[in-house]
């Protein structure tokens, strides 16, 4: 679709080049002309868009040109900070020595994190409102849809250029986003304890996850804006649609992996009870419990308002605490879940998509 | 009438046509073909459904019932596309393109463009060509907008109330240019419009809707000789009877005189001074009377069609 099409075997450029400069009316607008042959000159130097290419970019290239300049300073900001931390690690004597002595000295380093997080996981939502929900409902309002309908192009091919051309900026922008973060983290990923990776701020940040979310929200801010075909109501309730992905997907997104239980062996009722070992220590814990010798469950708040020591073995033995158990997701199943969630969120924006075609195409007007 | 002019392809027929908004019809049981090479005035009051015909015709809109083709084929296929050029009543345009940018567009868009035809109504306005939209005036962006349209060079070309904020000497020139490019092309021009004045000496073919449907269409000459305008002394309270013969269109006494606009159904014999009506004339009447019988000439008949109104001796 996005043809590029070199001057000197494109005739049309050669026409304008003409027609702008020549001799027939060639007095009146001089000084027009002059910058016509500067505009013309410019464009043979390098190969350029031609057709409903270059038509969607030319109208969003405010937005395209603003993400990808967004997300080049992004990739600036996370190489610097990486190579920060680079150093520290170096200097501190990584990985011989273990980071959670590194105490206060640390901090600065994991700030850096959490400040870069905050915009990394508020993109969907603003590329959602900002770039998604205007895309089509700004023609309709406009009546440029109206202008686009007049031309000689299907409006299959206005919708798939958009889309397309839309889906590229934001899969371009998210990819190197996710990539340049996760390659900042992988250092410490699997020694610093205190980021959980199943959180919002990491999950939610790295492989494909960040890519699917934006395409989610950014076509179903395109079909809302389709739907209500006034750009600002669109931009709102898109903000509304995408807060919600964001909100269902984080309830959700840890039952994308299969936990894990690890327990102790059964020790006698009364001795002191030990908690299971083999957990990984990146692991995200989802519970930790008692086992009685049934096999029940048990609070870790079970016998914590006995006044003595004594009091305390002799209300675990009376409740037959034999044992603790752990449940939790290793970081290894990370990148599964991400994959399997983001395949979910592909699909729907698949379905979103197919309905724009089918559905949405009448209304493009 | 017995050579019923069906001479070349139409350029837009359309069948028992009818579009329903939620307030209610539009446009009802539109029937009428329009001859290719003709410039065709599209007339009626505010609301009469024009919008709404040349919006089906762009495939803007599509038809609650019946159906509308353009060269035999139904809009927004790939040809009618092709040959099709509309220009809207808002005269949409990006308006952070540029002039240059805007014919750009319609180069890269349409196969058939004619830089050439675009820059000279351009220039012709002395719009600067690497001037944003949104800083033209009004008229300005109307002559790009209509250089979009002309410059598609199409067969057949809808405009929907292209000259109204335009000055009166632009909009003479305008005409002008539609004219000469139409008549080089032989492009086909339906052209709504209530300033009536506009359409003298442009249109060669006439259709005017009101209240949703088609009351008169036809070419301009044999409209022209269907209709008399007769004026004479009124018998006491009435018409005089001897008018009863012929099919009244719209009557109109002051004082012990009338004028009535009749198509006559014989030899108009009475002591009446008879003349022919100007078009302005004979819109007016038929614009002020949405009860007249409706009248469609041979070359606006759709072949088939069924005769709901009476046929016209010319």
């Amino acid at each position: 679709m996005s043809t590029f099409t070199s001057p000197s075997a494109n005739g049309k450029n050669g026409t304008t080049n003409r027609t702008m400069n020549g001799t027939k009316n060639g007095t009146k607008n001089r000084a027009r002309h002059g910058s016509g042959n500067t505009r013309t000159t410019e464009a043979a130097r390098r190969p350029r868009l031609s057709g409903m290419t270059w038509l969607v970019w030319r109208q969003h290239r405010a937005a395209f040109w603003t993400i990808l300049a967004a997300t080049v300073l992004c990739v600036a900001w996370m190489v610097y900070q990486r190579g920060q931390l680079m150093d520290f690690l170096d200097s501190y004597g990584f990985p011989a020595k273990n980071l959670d002595d590194a105490g206060k000295r640390f901090d600065p380093y994991i700030g850096a994190f959490s400040s870069v997080t905050t915009g990394l996981t508020a993109i969907p939502v603003i590329l959602g409102v900002l770039l998604g929900a205007p895309l089509l409902a700004g023609d309709l309002e406009n009546g440029t849809a109206k202008l686009i309908a007049a031309q000689s192009v299907s409006r299959n091919r206005w919708l798939a250029t958009k889309l397309a051309l839309t889906g590229l900026v934001v899969v371009v922008s998210t990819v190197t986003l996710s990539a340049v973060f996760a390659w900042w983290w992988n250092p410490i990923k699997l020694d610093y304890v205190d980021i959980d990776w199943s959180s919002r701020e990491f999950f939610n940040t790295t492989g494909p996850v960040p890519v699917a979310l934006s395409l989610l929200c950014v076509f179903g801010g395109v079909l809302i804006g389709v739907i209500l075909r006034r750009t600002l109501v669109a931009m709102v309730v898109t903000l509304g649609f995408a807060v919600a992905v964001q909100t269902v997907w984080g309830y959700f997104k840890l039952s994308l992996g299969d936990i894990v239980t690890a327990t102790t062996k059964p020790v006698s009722p009364g001795t002191p009870i030990t908690f299971p070992s083999s957990v990984p220590r990146t692991a995200h814990v989802l519970d930790t419990s008692y086992v009685s010798g049934s096999g029940k469950h048990f609070d870790l708040t079970t016998c914590t308002d006995t006044l003595s020591e004594a009091a305390t073995t002799s209300c675990m033995k009376k409740a037959d605490i034999v044992g603790a158990s752990i449940d939790y997701i290793p970081i290894s199943q990370m990148s599964s879940m991400q994959w399997l969630g983001a395949s979910i969120l592909f699909a729907l924006t698949a379905g979103i998509v197919a309905f724009l075609f089918i559905w949405g195409r009448k209304r493009l007007v | 009438m017995s050579d019923f002019n069906y001479a070349g392809e139409p350029a837009l027929e359309a069948h028992g046509l009818g579009m329903r908004y939620r307030r209610g019809w539009a446009l009802q049981d539109c029937t009428f073909r329009l001859p290719a090479g003709r410039i065709c005035g599209l007339v009626g009051p505010n609301g009469a459904g024009k919008t709404t015909l040349l919006n089906i015709a762009a495939h803007v809109l599509k038809p609650t019932q019946g159906s509308l083709s353009l060269f035999g084929e139904a809009p927004g296929s790939v040809e009618s596309g092709r040959r099709t050029a509309f220009l809207a009543q808002e005269k949409p345009l990006f308006r952070r393109f540029t002039v240059a940018e805007t014919l750009r567009l319609g180069r890269e868009l349409n196969p058939g463009w004619d830089q050439r035809a675009a820059e000279d109504i351009v220039r012709a306005g002395n719009v600067p060509f690497d001037a944003k939209i949104g800083t033209l005036s009004g008229g300005q962006r109307t002559r790009v907008a209509v250089a979009l349209a002309f410059g598609k060079r199409p067969d057949l070309l809808l405009l929907d109330e292209p000259m109204s904020d335009l000055d009166p000497v632009v909009r003479h020139e305008l005409m002008g240019t539609l004219l000469s490019v139409a008549g080089e092309r032989g492009t086909t021009v339906m052209m709504s419009t209530h300033v009536l004045a506009e359409l003298e000496n442009v249109c060669d073919f006439l259709i005017v809707v009101s209240g949703g449907g088609v009351r008169l269409a036809g070419d301009v000459d044999e409209l022209m000789s269907v209709h008399t305008v007769v004026t004479g002394a009124r018998e006491g309270e009435d018409l005089p009877a001897g008018l009863g013969y012929h099919t009244l269109v719209e009557t109109r006494t002051s004082g012990r005189q009338f004028t009535a606009l009749i198509r006559p159904e014989g030899p108009v014999t009475g002591p009446w001074g008879v003349t022919v009506p100007s078009m302005e004339e004979l819109l007016l009447a038929y614009l002020r009377s949405p009860d007249a019988p409706p009248l469609i000439t041979p070359t606006a008949h759709v072949q088939g069609q069924a005769f709901g109104t009476r046929t016209v001796a010319a």
